[in-house]
C-alpha cells in the first residue's frame, strides 16, 4: 500500500537517508528500528511530507505522493504522530482532538471518533477539558496518538511512542497500538526500544545511518544475530 | 537577619541611584519640569516596589515579612537618596563656579538641577546649592523606598485575601456603565459647571470609562437573556455617545476607534494566528494612500498626469468613499499576501524583523516616490464621505463610522475567531508541523491571516485618511505598529473586548493627558509593567490566554489525582505536580 523507493532526504548538506526503500502492506504492523540518529524519524518525516525527498519515490496505492504538500498527504490517509510528544500544550484535550479532526467535515463522525479514542485511551476523557501541558508524559503520548487517530488515518506513522516512558506504561500503549491495528489500521511504528516494537510486528526494517542495513518478518530479525547483538543486549 | 536586610536596601539603592543617574544625565528632569522631584520619587517608590518584591515576574510574595522589607526599603531609598543629591550637589557646585558642563554632560545645565530641588534656577547659578535641598531630595527617596515596601504588603494581602462574597454585589459592574453615561450627558448639559476648566477632560475621560466599563459589563453578564439585554442596551448608550460629545470629545474618541479597527485587525495576525508582525502599519499606510489617490486625485502629480493623458477630469474624486472601501480593502490585502509570500518561512523574532523592515519600506516608498504620493509634502485636501448628499466628515459622523466600522470588524474577527479557519490559525500558531501533520494548509492559512489583518488596517487607513483631510509619511512610522501592538498586548492577546480596553487605555488615556503630556512615560512605563506583573494575560483576556498564564485558576472539575500507580508508572510529574511542590 505504502511504498518508498530509494529515498534520499538532505538537510541542507546532511545527506540523512541514503536510498531507503520500504513497503508497508495492508494491515500490517511494520516496524522501523534503529539506533539514535539513525533516519528514523527522517524517514516519517519524509513520508507526511514535512520533508521533501531529493531523490526517490514515494506511492500510497500506486499513486506518487512524494511531491505533495502535508496536508495534503494527511487528507490521503497518512497521519503522523510526531516524536516528543509534540501535543499542543497550550490547548485543552479536547481542543488537540478536535484539531486532529481537522481536515474532516462530517460532524457525526468526528464524534464517533472522539468517542473512539476516548475508549482507547479512557484516560483522556477523564482529562478532557485539562490542558495538554498539564499531562504527564504517557498521557501525552495517549494523546499525540489519539489525536494522530482522529483524521481517521488508513495508514498512523508513530514516532518512538514509548521514549521517556516507564515499562509499565509502554506495554499499556503497545497494546493500545495492537488494539488500533486490528481494528483496521495499517502502522508503521517506529522505535528504539526494539525488543516490544519486534514483539508486536509483523515485519521489521533496521536502519543504520540512513540506509536500511536489514529487513525481514519481525520474528527473523528478532532471531538475527546483529540485532541481538546491536538492540538487544546480546 | 537585620545585616542582611541592610545589605538588601544598600544594593537596591545602589542599582536605583544608577538608574537616576542615567535619568539625570539624559535630561528627564528638564523634560518633566517643575513637578520633577515629586514624579522621580513616584517612579521611584515604584522601583522599589519591583525590586523589593524581588523582580517583575515573581508571583508569590507571602514570603516577604513587613519588618525586614520595611529596613530594606528605608535602606534602599535613603543610600539612593543620598547619593543622588551628593551627586546634583556636586554638579551644581561646578555650575555655580562657572564651569560649563554642557560639552560633556549637555543636559546638566542649572534648570535640570533646579527641578530636582524645586529652586529657581537663578539660585542654582549664583549660590550652588542649599543644604536644605539636600536633604529634601535624600527625604524624598527614603519616602519613595518606605512606599516601595508599603506597597510589597499590599500586593501580598491583595493576593492572599479572598474577598467577600455578596450578592448584589454583581450588579455594580452591570449598571456602572448607564450610570456613567448619564454622568456624561448631565456634564454636557448646559449650565452645569461642574470641573470648571476641565470639565471637557473629565467628560471625556468618563466617555471612555462608559465604554470601558461596558465592556466588562457584557462579559460580567451571565450568557443568556441577561447578556443580550445589557448587550442591547450598551449599543444603544454607545450609539448615542457621537451625538452627546462635543467636536473634541468626538475627534478623540474617533481616533480611539479607528485604533480599535486596527487592533481588531493586529490581533488576528498576532492573536490568533501568533505572527508577530511589527510592520502593521503598511496596510493602514496602504488603506490610506489608496483612499488619496481616489479622493484627491490631483494632489498626486502622477495620478494628475493619468487622468490627464486619458482626458479624465482629475480635479475632484474619482470614486465616493463609499465606492472607495472595497478599492482600499483589496489594496490592504494584495499588501497583505505580498508581505506574506516572503515571509512564509520565517518565524518568531525573524519573522518580527522582517516585518518591521517592511513596514519602513512602505514608509520610505511613500516619502521618496513623490511623483505618487507627493514625497513629505503629502496628499491634501482628501474628500470626506458624503452620505445622501450631506457631509459626513466632521469629528461627530467619523466617530459613527469608526464605531460602525469597528463593530463590523469585531464581529467579523468574532466569527473568525470560532471558523475552521480559525482553527488553523490556532494549530499553526502552537507548531507548525504538527498543524501540517493534521491537515492544515500552512501556506493558505498564514496568508490569510496576513490578508484578512491587513483588510481591516486597510479600513482604518481609509477613514483615518478621511479624518485628517491631509496625510503624510510621518503619519505612517513605525509608532503606530508600536502603538497597535501594545493595544493588542495591554488589551489581551486573542481578545476581541481587550482590543477595545486597549485602545482606550493606549490612545484615549493620553489625549485626556494631553496637559500632563510629559507623565506619560512613567505613567506607563509603571502601568505596564504593573500590568505584566498583575495580569499577564492582559487585561480583557481571551479565556484560552487565561487558562494558559493561570494553571492554578483552571478548573480541574471531574479531574481525580492520579493513581497511585499512575504515579509510579509515569516517568515525569506533570506540570501541575511540579508546581505544586514549589
Ligand atoms: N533538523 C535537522 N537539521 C539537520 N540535521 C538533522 C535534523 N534532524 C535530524 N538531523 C540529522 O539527520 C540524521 C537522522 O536523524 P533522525 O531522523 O532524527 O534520527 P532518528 O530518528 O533515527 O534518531 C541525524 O544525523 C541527525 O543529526
Ligand atoms: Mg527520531
Amino acid at each position: 500500500m505504502l511504498v518508498l523507493d530509494q529515498i534520499h532526504t538532505y538537510y541542507d548538506r546532511i545527506h540523512a537517508l541514503k536510498g531507503v526503500s520500504l513497503t508497508v502492506q495492508q494491515g500490517e504492523i511494520v516496524t522501523l528500528i534503529g539506533s539514535n540518529g539513525a533516519g528514523k524519524s527522517t524517514t516519517l518525516r519524509t513520508i507526511s511530507g514535512l520533508l521533501n525527498p531529493r531523490m526517490g519515490s514515494i506511492t500510497l496505492d500506486g499513486e506518487p505522493i512524494d511531491h505533495l504538500p502535508a496536508h495534503e498527504i494527511t487528507r490521503l490517509g497518512i497521519s503522523h504522530s510526531p516524536e516528543g510528544r509534540k501535543i499542543f500544550a497550550r490547548l485543552t484535550v479536547e481542543e488537540n482532538l478536535e484539531l486532529g479532526a481537522f481536515a474532516r467535515k462530517d460532524k457525526p463522525g468526528i464524534r464517533e471518533d472522539m468517542n473512539r479514542v476516548m475508549d482507547l485511551f479512557p484516560r483522556l476523557r477523564e482529562r478532557l477539558h485539562q490542558r495538554g501541558g498539564t499531562l504527564s508524559g504517557g498521557e501525552q503520548q495517549m494523546l499525540a496518538i489519539g489525536r494522530a487517530l482522529m483524521s481517521r488515518p488508513r495508514i498512523l506513522l508513530l514516532d518512538e511512542p514509548s521514549m521517556g516512558l516507564a515499562p509499565l506504561l509502554v506495554e499499556q500503549i503497545f497494546r493500545i497500538i495492537e488494539n488500533i491495528n486490528e481494528q483496521g489500521t495499517t502502522i508503521l511504528l517506529v522505535e528504539q526500544n526494539a525488543h516490544v516494537a519486534l514483539s508486536i510486528a509483523n515485519r521489521a526494517y533496521v536502519m543504520e545511518t540512513g540506509v536500511i542495513v536489514l529487513e525481514g518478518p519481525a520474528a527473523e530479525v528478532l532471531a538475527s544475530p546483529q540485532v541481538r547483538e546491536a538492540y538487544l543486549g546480546g | 537577619m537585620l545585616t542582611r536586610s541592610i545589605q538588601r536596601g544598600l544594593r537596591i539603592g545602589a542599582i536605583s541611584f544608577g538608574i537616576l543617574t542615567y535619568l539625570i544625565l539624559v535630561g528627564l528632569p528638564t523634560r518633566i519640569g517643575d513637578a520633577a522631584m515629586p514624579v522621580l520619587a513616584v517612579a521611584m517608590a515604584l522601583l522599589f516596589w519591583i525590586s523589593l518584591r524581588g523582580g517583575v515576574s515573581k508571583q508569590d510574595v507571602s514570603a516577604r515579612a513587613p519588618a525586614p522589607l520595611f529596613t530594606a526599603g528605608t535602606m534602599a531609598g535613603l543610600f539612593a537618596g543620598a547619593l543622588t543629591a551628593t551627586l546634583i550637589a556636586f554638579f551644581t557646585g561646578l555650575l555655580a563656579d562657572g564651569v560649563r558642563l554642557q560639552p560633556i554632560f549637555d543636559k546638566i545645565v542649572p534648570q535640570n538641577m533646579a527641578a530636582l530641588y524645586g529652586v529657581m534656577p537663578g539660585v542654582i547659578a549664583t549660590e550652588g546649592i542649599p543644604a536644605l535641598g539636600w536633604l529634601r531630595q535624600t527625604l524624598f527617596l527614603t519616602a519613595s523606598g518606605i512606599v516601595g515596601a508599603l506597597l510589597v504588603l499590599i500586593e501580598r494581602s491583595i493576593r492572599q485575601r479572598s474577598f467577600p462574597r455578596i450578592p448584589w454585589l454583581r450588579w455594580v459592574p452591570l449598571i456602572l456603565p448607564f450610570v456613567l453615561l448619564a454622568f456624561v450627558i448631565w456634564l454636557g448639559m448646559p449650565g452645569v459647571t461642574f470641573g470648571g476648566n476641565n470639565r471637557g477632560t473629565i467628560r471625556l475621560l468618563a466617555t471612555m470609562v462608559t465604554i470601558g466599563s461596558g465592556i466588562f459589563a457584557l462579559r460580567a453578564a451571565r450568557p443568556g437573556a441577561e447578556q443580550r439585554v445589557f448587550g442591547l442596551l450598551f449599543f444603544l448608550a454607545i450609539a448615542y455617545l457621537p451625538f452627546t460629545l462635543d467636536q473634541f470629545q468626538n475627534s478623540v474618541m474617533g481616533i480611539v476607534f479607528i485604533f480599535v479597527m486596527i487592533g481588531l485587525g493586529l490581533n488576528i495576525v498576532v492573536g490568533f494566528a501568533g505572527l508577530l508582525d511589527l510592520g502593521y502599519v503598511a496596510f493602514f499606510a496602504i488603506g490610506a494612500y489608496v483612499y488619496a489617490f481616489l479622493a484627491a486625485p490631483f494632489s498626486s502629480p502622477w495620478v494628475t498626469a493619468q487622468l490627464q493623458s486619458l482626458g479624465l477630469p482629475y480635479n475632484q474624486p474619482l470614486v465616493s468613499y463609499w465606492m472607495a472601501i472595497p478599492i482600499t480593502m483589496v489594496a490592504a490585502g494584495i499588501g497583505g499576501v505580498l508581505l506574506g509570500i516572503p515571509v512564509l518561512r520565517l518565524r518568531g523574532d525573524y519573522l518580527a524583523i522582517v516585518t518591521l523592515g517592511f513596514g519602513e519600506i512602505i514608509r520610505l516608498f511613500m516619502l521618496n516616490l513623490s511623483d505618487l504620493t507627493n514625497g513629505p509634502r503629502g496628499l491634501l485636501n482628501i474628500a470626506p464621505p458624503y452620505l445622501f448628499g450631506i457631509n459626513f466628515g466632521s469629528p461627530r459622523e467619523i466617530f459613527i463610522l469608526a464605531l460602525i466600522g469597528a463593530g463590523i470588524v469585531a464581529f467579523a474577527a468574532y466569527r473568525l475567531d470560532g471558523s475552521r479557519l480559525g482553527r488553523a490559525w490556532i494549530a499553526m500558531r502552537e507548531d507548525e508541523d504538527v498543524a501540517q501533520a493534521t491537515g492544515v494548509n500552512l501556506v493558505r492559512t498564514k496568508l490569510l491571516a496576513f490578508a484578512i489583518g491587513a483588510l481591516f488596517a486597510g479600513l482604518a487607513g481609509q477613514l483615518y485618511a478621511a479624518r485628517q483631510v491631509n496625510i503624510f509619511p510621518e503619519n505612517f512610522s513605525l509608532f503606530v505598529s508600536i502603538d497597535a501592538l501594545s493595544l493588542v498586548i495591554v488589551g489581551g492577546m486573542g481578545s476581541i473586548p481587550g482590543v477595545v480596553i486597549g485602545a482606550l487605555a493606549l490612545k484615549g488615556l493620553p489625549e485626556v493627558l494631553r496637559g500632563v503630556d510629559e507623565y506619560r512615560i512613567v505613567t506607563f512605563a509603571a502601568l505596564l509593567v504593573l500590568m505584566m506583573i498583575v495580569r499577564p494575560e492582559g487585561l480583557v483576556p481571551s479565556t484560552r490566554r487565561r487558562r494558559e498564564l493561570h494553571e492554578d485558576a483552571e478548573p480541574i472539575a471531574g479531574v481525580d489525582a492520579p493513581s497511585a500507580l499512575e504515579q509510579l508508572a509515569t516517568a515525569e510529574p506533570t506540570a501541575t505536580q511540579k508546581a505544586g511542590r514549589q
